[in-house]
């Protein structure tokens, strides 16, 4: 079983969310929905903490795109935090996510 | 006339006798009491008979049987031990009569409901303890002599005595079958590793709390549990599946054992009363080169290796969980160098009666060796066990690393569901790590042989589903993955995919897709050279 834990930091309008453990097809459409109901409509800004994430497919990456489309039409800016040589970083990088989003 | 007609007493408790054979060993333990008290209604010419027997806690009469007044069990009636007419006879173990039922101070509504008008109950005691009462009543007034308390504590101390003997078959036969439902049936099959185990119940069947567990996490590396509940019979079986569920969750959540060991001390400590077990758990790393453990008053287990001596591992013991709050736990790293084997055991398999615990640690020293794991099972059993039956129950569970020296290919065939995706990593995870490539070549792998999977997952198979076959082999230094399905592919649907593709060409040096008929294979080829070459 594959298990991602989402932990949720608001602080007046930014939130902040960690995502650890893994993330794949299995649990990709859960994570989807912690991440929505972590985002109330007042935010402005989303800070995304990737750093204890082991484990990211394309299923969650999938999730993480569209997170970052729909933002961008609800004008809410979104900062991803990456550590350097991350496995989780390489497959952001590979797939192109920069383009949607700076890592931090 | 009446001489003819009487049947006496001696006749009647002949008869409850008679029920306590195995004529009706058949029945239910409940249609078994209701059948004895049919005949105890005859016998003291009553119109109610009941049985209550004591709950697994002490504390409450539960109403088990009755005839006249079945409304007691189908009301599933309880009575405090101590408190009204069935608590008291429980509470003071001795026989009460109650010549008139005072109905304005009846703790039970059905005795007044059914206007019982006299009652006489008497404990049932097995083996010395109170297991429950036995009561009769009458709807006219009646007054019970001491003569009638003698004659039904006669016929409740055989119904004391077959319900003692049916409710430990009963619950012998439970806690077997806990054990069997508990105990991995079949080991988790590990790249480069063998595993073998056994569990001996005790003496007459007395299964206990003994258990071994081994899983495989979602990191790649392998959990392995040994422990033992103290207690025996179905109380410490039950325990031992609560301990085996809590230890499994906090291995999900903890990397390190004596953290694991010590949140599963805190959760005996808060949950269960009266609770004490002995537990070791360790794990593997991916590599299988090397275990984390940490013992919680286990016995030490015992390491073998080809052209040394085997010894007991030098790991400190820490305190048993379900203790108290003790000093930190410590987790010991152990290397585990190819052919290796470690042997884990329950206390049961060396404390034998007429040898001492060094003596029983000698011979097993001897007994074990680094060999196949499943003889090393039989061998251990042979030289320890041989035909005397053992007094406590035992587990054992061997591990054993595999020592060829070049790369096994990892061939594994799953259902094609997304739940078997964290178990295809943690096996990916071991085998690369048995390959020994670089971390960043290892990760790309990994990545593009999940994606190779989730892709079969997605896309292969319809609503019915089928198998997805992940081969991995290394060709000289090049790792080469093969993904098959036979089903037809699907491309992807809907937005934001078929992002899967381009990331396993982006991670492997080549990668070739055939789609026919009879399903779809996908391979890739990765180079395994020097981080940053």
């Amino acid at each position: 079983m594959t298990t991602a834990t989402v932990v949720v930091h608001p602080r007046d309008s930014a939130v902040r969310i960690d995502i650890g453990g893994e993330v794949d097809l299995e649990n990709a459409g859960t994570v989807e929905e912690q991440l929505s109901a972590a985002i109330p409509n007042e935010t402005t800004e989303v800070t995304l903490g990737l750093g204890e994430l082991s484990y990211l497919d394309s299923a969650g990456l999938r999730v993480l795109f569209a997170l970052a489309a729909r933002l961008e039409v609800l004008q809410i800016e979104l900062r991803v935090h990456v550590p350097p040589g991350s496995v989780t970083r390489r497959v952001l990088e590979l797939s192109g996510f920069e383009g949607v989003a700076a890592l931090e | 006339m009446a001489a003819s007609s009487a049947v006496t007493d001696e006749d009647r408790l002949r008869r409850i006798e008679q029920i306590t054979d195995t004529s009706l060993s058949h029945l239910r333990i409940e249609d078994l009491l209701t059948e004895l008290l049919d005949r105890v209604r005859s016998l003291l010419e009553a119109d109610t008979a009941a049985v209550l027997l004591l709950d697994p806690s002490g504390t409450h009469l539960a109403a088990t049987a009755a005839r006249g007044i079945e409304e007691e069990v189908l009301q599933g009636v309880r009575i405090p031990v101590g408190k009204g007419f069935a608590g008291r006879i429980a509470a003071e173990r001795r026989p009460v009569i109650i010549d008139e039922v005072d109905h304005s101070n009846v703790l039970n509504p059905i005795l007044r409901e059914k206007d019982i008008r006299s009652l006489l109950g008497v404990p049932l005691v097995a083996e010395g303890g109170v297991i429950g009462v036995l009561h009769v009543g009458t709807l006219r007034p009646r007054l019970f002599t001491s003569d009638d308390a003698d004659l039904l504590q006669t016929a409740a101390d055989r119904i004391a005595m077959v319900t003692r003997t049916r409710m430990s078959d009963l619950d012998r036969a439970a806690a077997s079958a806990l054990q069997r439902s508990l105990l991995p049936g079949q080991l988790p099959r590990v790249n480069g590793m063998e595993f073998a185990a056994r569990y001996i119940p005790g003496e007459a069947g007395g299964l206990g709390g003994d258990w071994y567990d081994v899983f495989s996490l979602p990191s790649g590396r392998i959990g392995v549990v040994i422990g033992d509940v103290v207690g025996r019979g179905l109380q410490a079986a039950v325990v031992m599946g609560r301990l085996r569920s809590a230890l499994r969750a906090f291995a999900l959540e903890e990397d390190d054992p004596a953290e694991v060991l010590e949140r599963l001390d805190g959760n005996v400590q808060h949950f269960e009363d009266n609770v004490m077990a002995t537990v070791m758990y360790a794990i593997i790393e991916p590599s299988l080169e090397r275990l984390a453990l940490s013992t919680a008053g286990h016995l030490p287990p015992i390491l073998a290796q080809p052209g040394t001596p085997s010894a007991l591992v030098n790991v400190p013991v820490d305190l048993p969980v379900g203790v108290s709050v003790g000093a930190p736990r410590r987790t010991t790293l152990i290397d585990l160098p190819s052919d290796a084997l470690l042997f884990l055991y329950t206390d049961g398999l060396v404390e034998r009666r007429g040898r001492t615990l060094d003596a029983g640690l000698d011979d097993l020293n001897a007994a074990v060796v680094s060999d196949d794991a499943e003889t090393v099972c039989a061998r251990v059993l042979h030289d320890l066990v041989g035909g005397t039956p053992v007094g406590d129950d035992v587990a054992m569970l061997v591990l054993r690393r595999l020592g060829t020296p070049d790369v096994v290919p990892l061939n594994t065939v799953v259902p094609a569901s997304p739940r078997t995706l964290a178990d295809i990593r943690s096996a990916v995870r071991r085998w690369l790590a048995a390959t020994g490539a670089p971390p960043d070549v290892a990760a790309d792998v990994l990545v593009a042989a999940g994606e190779a999977c989730s892709n079969v997952i997605e896309h292969a198979y319809g609503p019915a589903g089928g198998s997805l076959s992940l081969q991995m082999d290394l060709d000289g230094s090049t790792i080469v993955t093969v993904v098959r399905d036979n089903g037809r592919w699907r491309s992807a649907r809907g937005h934001n995919r078929g992002r899967g593709t381009a990331l396993i060409q982006r991670c492997s040096d080549h990668m070739d897709v055939v789609a026919g008929v009879g399903g779809t294979t996908v391979t890739f080829w990765r180079t395994i050279t020097e981080a940053g070459s």
